[in-house]
């Protein structure tokens, strides 16, 4: 497995790495290095055996599936863990981080994908948090001016345009962004970890954000760049690592290696096994119709049909309306607009109770927040949404019953899991995950609204989650998916409605299109009458 | 292999929580024990029949509010009106039956009441108005305590008659011999009614927050409000019944306070509230909402009752009291911590 396809360009310490300590000639000495590093916590080996290198001046992308381990990395170069085996050389010294603080004095700065700013405060005030120029009474007081003159010369440093006086709270995320990069730039910072940066920016946003690092490269700060978004790498990446399961597995130069190549790595199998093989096919039935729904700025006029056996896709951007739509759907948002019809019924739903008892279930894009009572165990979780079917009429739990249900499910999910009593907090979240499914199945949900179900998911449990999606459809339940992963779309739905700014600008038959239809149809330069003439 | 090394981890982390589980329980049961053995060793009057029925006596008011404060508690809220509460319905049972008339019984039930209606109106005040339950109750604390006041005029209210002081005065199971000489000698001294109550009521809140479906919504309101109301769960009806039970027991104990004292002190009960809260921490209810359980709060009631007795039996000063009972909760409360961290 250990193959390293990177040393052509770097046949110096390419050789240094084979020999572990060897310290090779001062030119050649990478900015950073880390060498057999292992991680374990209890009871899991998060990181074995793990290197990574990066130059000054450099862009190296470190790509895996979420759970390979790229997140223990980087917090083991920031400080915020340390590792079990292994050395990190930094300016070809050997160091060892015990906190972040210490890795930020040595010039190591991380921007984490949710960003850590406070919104209460102003920029300048958030880029020199804990570090405010100070004078007078024994440096109790804060010197604003020099406070404000420093941060804008980093903020005009990296060319963006943000007053140094605004809340932080006003700010865009880009925007947000740039301050955290301010903030790098404030502590001189040569080694630069960027996680996700570009997950939620615009196009145009990411363009601004390449250009600051390409800047940035150029004056020779080193930078780790984490993303899921290869096809973005090609602008910036000079070179990408690949971890899986917390193993290392290669590094390339990115020219000479290709996003299927990466991909393959980082799965460990073929793209082609991703997806199952549907068994559900759409009949002509129309399950759940939505005609005309609306709220406020949020969407308008939004129209659909679902089928049984039919799988329907719910595809564009982020904060295109499609979380927001299957709320309203379930209550759990007021609709001003619009009828909802199940099996012929026209539904009056003002709670999720009324969608519930109606049978339609949401699955939340946020389980932790949202899907699960996190400290209660597994069996409270899946019947919790069901607890007159396990309780007789005086409101009191049958716990044969209880116990019976849960354990249905569980083994129905193939839910791996200690035992019953196991709080859910404890789980993967692919366990997690079934567990929400079970939940809703126990209630004998009649259309299930998946948002994001695979967020945050490995591999292996991704591929159950689909093939439980797929059985849903097969067995005659309505399934809708929200997703903002085009080939999840493509490989598991029948139909996509593609929405833009609040609106389904097209229904598409997902045999019929392309990941480049839905993008076109989801920035709104799709055909106007394409929903119309779609509708089954 | 990701999944099996998943598992591996869950099993882990599942055995370790399991043992801090017990060890926490153990913590608070094994400190009340020793707390027992201590006293019994330094004061030979501790241990006696007497005395455990004074202490239990003693023990009923914390254990009422504190099995009130628990279910709050446990949906993420904190009721801090529970000692004004109670001032008030004990004053408004006692002014019931001198000013108006009513059997004790009746006037009971209407001190009772008052408590339920107060808990109600925090309820409310958390659920329609979306107050934070610390603004809600401190708004509620001053309101009652100042209506007690007021309707009182800031005087006790006395001459209530003798059976006004059956509840908290009566018990069951008292043995009395009258000897050849004509003394009356106590064999036992029976089972105080409160003792009784707070038996009952315990059972019946423990039964229902392990064994209904109210309790099971009342846990899952605390763990996640926001997963429990998407997963159908009437939220705010949850939140309310909670402040309503807390708010009754608080009117319970306000009846059977002035009882005791045969006498309606609107002053009655101040940081009562305090000590509710306190007997539930010690008993492992988490401040954050989801955890906590009615024995747990039984354990810790007894804790602070019983350090207060064996404390005053071997003459440690109130003041001293305070500051024990204050690092008690603190020590507590730490190894909560210690417990949860990860």
């Amino acid at each position: 497995m250990q193959s390293r396809s990177a040393e052509t360009s770097q046949s110096a310490h390419g050789a240094a790495m084979t020999t572990g300590r060897g310290v090779p000639a001062a030119g050649n000495e990478p900015l950073l290095r880390l060498d057999n590093i292992s991680k374990e916590f209890p009871g899991v080996k998060a990181l074995s055996n793990v290197h990574f290198d990066l130059n000054r001046g450099e862009v190296h992308a470190v790509c895996g599936e979420n759970g390979a381990g790229k997140s223990t990395l980087m917090k083991i170069v920031s400080g915020v863990y340390q590792p079990s085996a292994g050395t990190i050389s930094y300016k070809g010294e050997e160091r060892q981080f015990a906190s972040t603080r210490e890795s930020e004095a040595a010039g190591i700065a991380i921007i984490h994908q949710e960003l850590n700013l406070i919104p209460h405060l102003s920029v300048a005030e958030n880029i020199y948090l804990a570090r405010e120029p100070r004078f007078g009474l024994g440096g109790f007081l804060v010197d604003r001016k020099k406070l404000r003159a420093d941060a804008k010369r980093c903020l005009d440093r990296l060319g963006v345009d943000i007053s140094p006086d605004r809340p932080v709270r006003g700010l865009s995320v880009a925007q947000c962004q740039m301050v955290e990069i301010a903030k790098a730039l404030s502590l001189e910072a040569q080694v630069l970890i960027m996680d996700e940066p570009t997950s939620s920016l615009t196009e145009q946003e990411t363009g601004k954000l390449f250009k600051v690092i390409r800047d940035l490269k150029a004056s020779g700060v080193g930078i780790v760049y984490i993303s899921h978004r290869l096809d973005e790498m090609a602008e910036i990446v000079d070179r990408v690592t690949v971890l899986r399961d917390g193993r290392y597995i290669s590094t390339d130069n990115f020219a000479e290696t290709s996003i299927d190549q990466i991909v393959s790595r980082m799965v460990g199998r073929s793209l082609e096994e991703k997806f199952p093989d549907r068994t559900s096919s759409p009949s002509d039935e129309v399950i759940l119709s939505a005609e005309g729904l609306s709220r406020g700025h949020v969407f308008r006029n939004v129209s659909f049909t679902l089928r049984r056996g039919e799988i329907l896709g719910f595809a564009g951007l982020m904060g295109a309306g499609r979380t927001e739509v299957a709320r309203a759907i379930f209550g759990a948002d007021p609709l001003d607009a619009g009828t909802v019809t199940l099996h012929g019924q026209t539904l009056s739903i003002s709670s999720p109770r009324d969608a519930i008892a109606a049978g339609i279930a949401y699955l939340s894009e946020d389980r932790k927040a949202q899907g699960l009572a996190i400290k209660m165990p597994v069996d409270a979780n899946m019947t919790l949404a069901n607890m007159e079917a396990v309780s007789n009429r005086f409101g009191l739990i049958d716990f044969a019953k209880h116990a019976k249900a849960a354990k249905d499910y569980v083994d129905l999910l193939n839910v791996r899991t200690p035992s019953l009593k196991q709080p859910v907090r404890l789980l993967s979240g692919g366990n997690q995950q079934k567990i929400i499914i079970g939940k809703w199945l126990f209630r004998q949900s009649k259309v299930l609204f998946f948002d994001e179900p695979t967020r945050g998911i490995d591999v292996g449990a991704k591929l159950a989650i689909y093939r439980i999606m797929d059985e849903l459809a097969a067995n005659g339940i309505g399934v809708v998916l929200i997703s903002s992963e085009l080939p999840e779309i493509l490989g598991m739905t029948d139909r996509v409605a593609v929405f833009h700014q609040g609106r389904i600008t097209g229904v598409l038959e997902t045999k019929k299109t392309t990941q480049e239809e839905i993008m076109r149809y989801a920035s709104g330069y799709g055909p106007a009458g394409a929903a119309r003439t779609m509708h089954g | 292999m990701a999944e099996i090394t998943d598992v591996s981890k869950q099993k882990s982390g599942a055995l370790s929580d399991r043992k801090k589980d017990i060890i926490q329980k153990f913590a608070a049961l094994g400190s009340l024990f020793m707390l027992i053995a201590v006293f019994s060793a330094t004061s030979s009057a501790f241990f006696t029949i007497d005395n455990g029925m004074t202490v239990a006596l003693q023990v009923t008011s914390i254990a009422f509010l504190g099995i009130g404060a628990t279910c709050v508690i446990i949906t993420g809220g904190i009721d801090l009106s529970v000692g004004s509460v109670l001032a008030l319905a004990g004053v408004v049972a006692a002014l019931a039956v001198k000013d108006y008339g009513m059997p004790v019984w009746l006037g009971m039930i209407v001190g009772i009441l008052t408590g339920s209606v107060c808990g109600f109106i925090n309820g409310l005040m958390v659920t329609k108005l979306k107050l934070p339950p610390f603004i809600a109750t401190l708004g509620m604390m001053m309101i009652a305590r100042g209506v007690a006041l007021q309707i009182t005029g800031a005087r006790a209210v006395s001459g209530l008659g003798e059976s006004f002081g059956e509840l908290g005065n009566g018990s069951l199971f008292r043995i009395v011999n009258i000897g050849d000489d004509g003394f009356p000698t106590v064999v036992f001294p029976g089972i105080p009614y409160p003792v009784i109550l707070m038996v009952l009521i315990a059972l019946a809140v423990s039964y229902m927050l392990n064994r209904s479906v109210l309790g099971r919504h009342i846990y899952a309101v605390g763990s996640n409000a926001d997963a429990a109301r998407l997963s159908g769960v009437n939220v705010s009806r949850i939140v309310n019944f909670t402040y309503v039970l807390s708010g009754t027991l608080a009117g319970l104990t306000g009846c059977v306070l002035m009882s005791r004292l045969v006498t309606a002190q609107p002053n009655e009960g101040v940081m009562y509230e305090l000590d509710a809260i306190a007997s539930a921490v010690i008993g492992g209810t988490s401040l954050i909402g989801g955890v906590g359980t009615i024995s747990g709060t039984a354990i810790g009631a007894f804790v602070i009752g019983i350090l207060r007795n064996g404390l005053n039996m071997n003459g440690v000063s109130a003041f001293t009291q305070q500051i024990i009972i204050g690092l008690v909760i603190l020590v507590t409360v730490w190894i909560d911590q210690l417990r949860n961290r990860r």
